[in-house]
């Protein structure tokens, strides 16, 4: 068990956006967030990254308090949005800022990034712009490659596949399986049904910041999503 | 369609997310405005009697002629400074419509609408037409009246299009600061004098006022050169940064200080790629000449360091508070990344406090040329300087902690009230204060102790400089998440 939610609340405005009796992940799952506009997905995320402190209630990951202490930090990656990435650093520049911070050298950045040159498709090393000069998709690449390349034992993406072209899609998911070694935990929120039913072992569906449904993806899963969303 | 643009841009301006610190400054601007418009009526009405009073003697046409260019010298200089260029969003117009002639006349238009336009004609209509008319006819008022109006229009366009032309590539700006530097130079050095040519000039035209049609003409041209410039370049890749290759750089003799270092690294590229902590940092070059206000020879001689402290400690540590006093908003569009990054908040300030501390030690040593004035500012310098870098950074960042605005750093700083709240005002309080409290009640014993309390005063802060940072850290961490959601906020 790496993550447990207790009693978490969150109101904004009067209006309930989180609300979660109890919650464990376990080491090792990759788990898939889904749930209209304001069922609260991004404020759970934010909480469990400790940017925004709940109202009552506790996130704890291995154990402790994410509010309480950073320790959190030296084992979880994320990209949440743009407000994540140094919109004024070339790429390279921040890959090797991130990798600074986990004790990696310029050298192994760089020898790191050689393998995601498929996934890059040519379109974010050595172009001479800046960050804030790329694309949607191509900033969401550069965020994405970053949360993976600290090699962490969590790792949080908020649809991560949004904006980006069909084949990095496709390929992101690959990688997202190929990352699921027992290991890696990850949470994942999407408005995609196909990818995370793909992509994830367990699907939370969230409605109005309550828990609706948690189950263990099977084949007949995809198909009772579409169900819930069709009503 | 000028009237749907300008109804546009008024709506817009209403509607806007920050709507509150934009329209407090307008109205400010706009009185100040009324002020000085009000001041230039009087100007233009008694400027007869003042030119009697104050050059008295002196004929009074050489004086407004010389009066005239001298003007729009300085008018061209302040314009560069802080006429905005006109940006009518026009990328939503782009694709619709519109003829392109349309986007562009109502860019040209619109930048007339500026008070800076307004000053000139208030201030040299009524001598004109006072006192030029009946001295040398009608007909040479009409000149006169033709040729500050084009004058108005000359400095309006060529600012302009100095500005779009520099904004695209930079380079054109040093020799521009140099031929402004020759001229003020020659003109300081009393061998040229612009009063002297503009005399000569309007002499001349009094003379041959048919030759006064020159100013016109220049104005037409100006303004069809940017005209031309502003259609070949009304493209959406021209309206967005420059196209030159942008390339990695690092700063190694940051990395001895770990992580520290390399935040610091990190925002130092923060203040030289973007505009507005950019055109901040540029100020506080400027403001290193303030001490020439202050530094008279009888406060030298008397040893009145008391009225030299201020501007000392402003002098030299102007960065940490005018750059300090929207700390963490400059880095309001990465801060989440940085609350769940691997950043120890130890370090975070630990780079603050390396770059404040970098800043001011440049700004000292820079200011050393004013020892040519007395040895004794370089010792008032000192003592400024460790208070600054060991007392003032702590205050500043203390207060950082306290300041939740969102600041866009790709917009300008001239009149940018974006990020300004109560606590970034009353910030320079306790900084330019607090020395005055050490030196006074020791300057009693003599003005040298005063500055070593001061000195002293800085070196402690220095030395307990780990204390600081984890009573920073505990103040940050309390505030963090309102700190945060006041930056998610973007206006």
């Amino acid at each position: 068990m790496i993550i447990e939610i207790n009693k978490l609340k969150k109101i904004y405005a009067g209006r309930t956006v989180t609300d979660i009796e109890q919650l464990t992940i376990n080491t090792g799952e990759t788990v898939g967030v889904v749930g209209n506009n304001g069922a609260g997905k991004t404020t759970l995320f934010r909480m469990l990254l400790d940017l925004i402190r709940p109202d009552s209630g506790e996130i704890l990951s291995k154990g402790k308090n994410v509010a309480a202490a950073d320790q959190w930090k030296q084992y979880t990656a994320s990209y949440l949005d743009e407000g994540f990435l140094i919109d004024y650093l070339t790429p390279e520049e921040y890959f090797i800022f991130i990798g600074g911070l986990h004790h990696m050298g310029p050298r192994e950045v760089m020898d790191y990034l050689h393998g995601y040159e498929e996934f890059f498709n040519g379109e974010i090393l050595e172009r001479g712009k800046y960050i804030r000069d790329f694309s949607k998709g191509n900033q969401n690449k550069i965020g994405i490659t970053a949360s993976l390349m600290q090699q962490p034992e969590l790792l949080v993406l908020d649809e991560p596949f949004a904006n980006l072209d069909p084949t990095t899609q496709i390929r992101l998911k690959a990688h997202l399986r190929l990352l699921k070694s027992g290991k890696l935990t990850t949470l994942i929120s999407s408005h995609d049904l196909n990818h995370v039913t793909d992509v994830c072992d367990r699907i939370i569906l969230f409605e109005k910041g309550k828990v609706i449904k948690d189950i263990y993806t099977t084949e007949n899963t995809l198909e009772e999503l579409e169900a819930y969303f069709s009503q | 369609m000028f009237s749907k643009f300008l109804h546009h841009q008024w709506i817009g301006f209403w509607r806007s997310r920050n709507k509150g610190g934009t329209i407090a400054a307008q109205v400010i601007l706009v009185f100040f405005a009324l002020y000085l418009i009000g001041v230039c009526f009087l100007l233009g009405f008694v400027m007869e009697d003042l030119i009697d009073k104050f050059l008295p003697g002196r004929d009074v046409f050489t004086v407004f002629n010389g009066m005239i260019l001298y003007y729009f010298a300085i008018d061209f200089i302040l314009r560069l400074q802080i006429q905005e260029l006109p940006t009518l969003a026009i990328t939503p117009y782009l694709h619709l419509n519109i003829p392109k002639r349309k986007l562009v006349n109502f860019l040209q238009f619109r930048s007339l609408m500026s008070v800076i336009n307004i000053f000139p004609l208030i201030i040299f209509f009524p001598f004109c037409i006072r006192n030029i008319g009946p001295e040398y006819g009608n007909f040479s008022c009409a000149i006169y009246l033709t040729a500050i109006f084009s004058l108005v229009i000359f400095n309006n366009y060529a600012a302009l299009y100095f500005k779009r032309v520099s904004a695209e590539n930079i380079k054109i700006v040093i020799p521009a600061i140099l031929l402004l530097a020759i001229v003020g130079g020659l003109e300081y050095l009393k061998i040229f004098s612009i009063a002297a040519f503009s005399d000569q000039l309007f002499s001349f035209i009094v003379a041959h006022p048919f030759a006064g049609l020159v100013f016109p003409l220049l104005a037409i041209i100006i303004f069809l050169i940017n005209d031309r410039y502003l259609r070949n370049n009304l493209y959406l890749e021209n309206l967005s940064s420059g196209q030159e290759k942008k390339s990695s750089t690092d700063y190694p003799f940051l990395d001895s200080f770990g992580a520290a270092g390399t935040l610091a690294a990190l925002e130092i590229k923060l203040i030289l790629r973007n505009r507005r902590p950019k055109a901040t940092v540029t100020k506080a070059l400027l403001l290193l000449f303030y001490g020439f206000l202050f530094y008279k020879g009888d406060l030298i001689a008397s040893n009145q360091f008391g009225k030299m402290l201020f501007p000392a400690v402003f002098m030299t540590g102007n960065t940490i508070m005018i750059y300090g006093q929207f700390m963490f908003g400059w880095q309001a569009a990465e801060f989440d990344g940085m609350l769940a990054n691997r950043v120890q908040i130890k370090d975070f300030f630990g780079a603050k406090l390396i770059l404040l501390t970098i800043s001011a030690s440049v700004l000292t040593i820079l200011s050393t040329f004013y020892a040519y004035l007395s040895w004794k500012i370089l010792i008032i310098h000192l003592a400024a300087y460790l208070y600054n870098i060991g007392v003032s950074t702590i205050i500043v960042l203390y207060f950082a902690t306290r300041n939740y605005k969102h600041i866009d750093i790709s917009k300008g700083a001239q009149f940018n009230w974006e990020g300004v709240s109560a606590s970034t005002m009353l910030l320079a309080l306790p900084i330019l204060l607090s020395p005055y409290l050490i030196y006074l009640p020791l300057s009693l014993i003599g003005p040298y102790w005063g500055l070593l309390g001061i000195t002293v005063l800085g070196i402690a802060g220095l030395l307990s400089r780990s204390f600081w940072i984890s009573f920073l850290v505990r103040e940050f961490n309390k505030r963090k998440h309102k700190i945060a959601a006041g930056f998610r906020e973007r206006s």
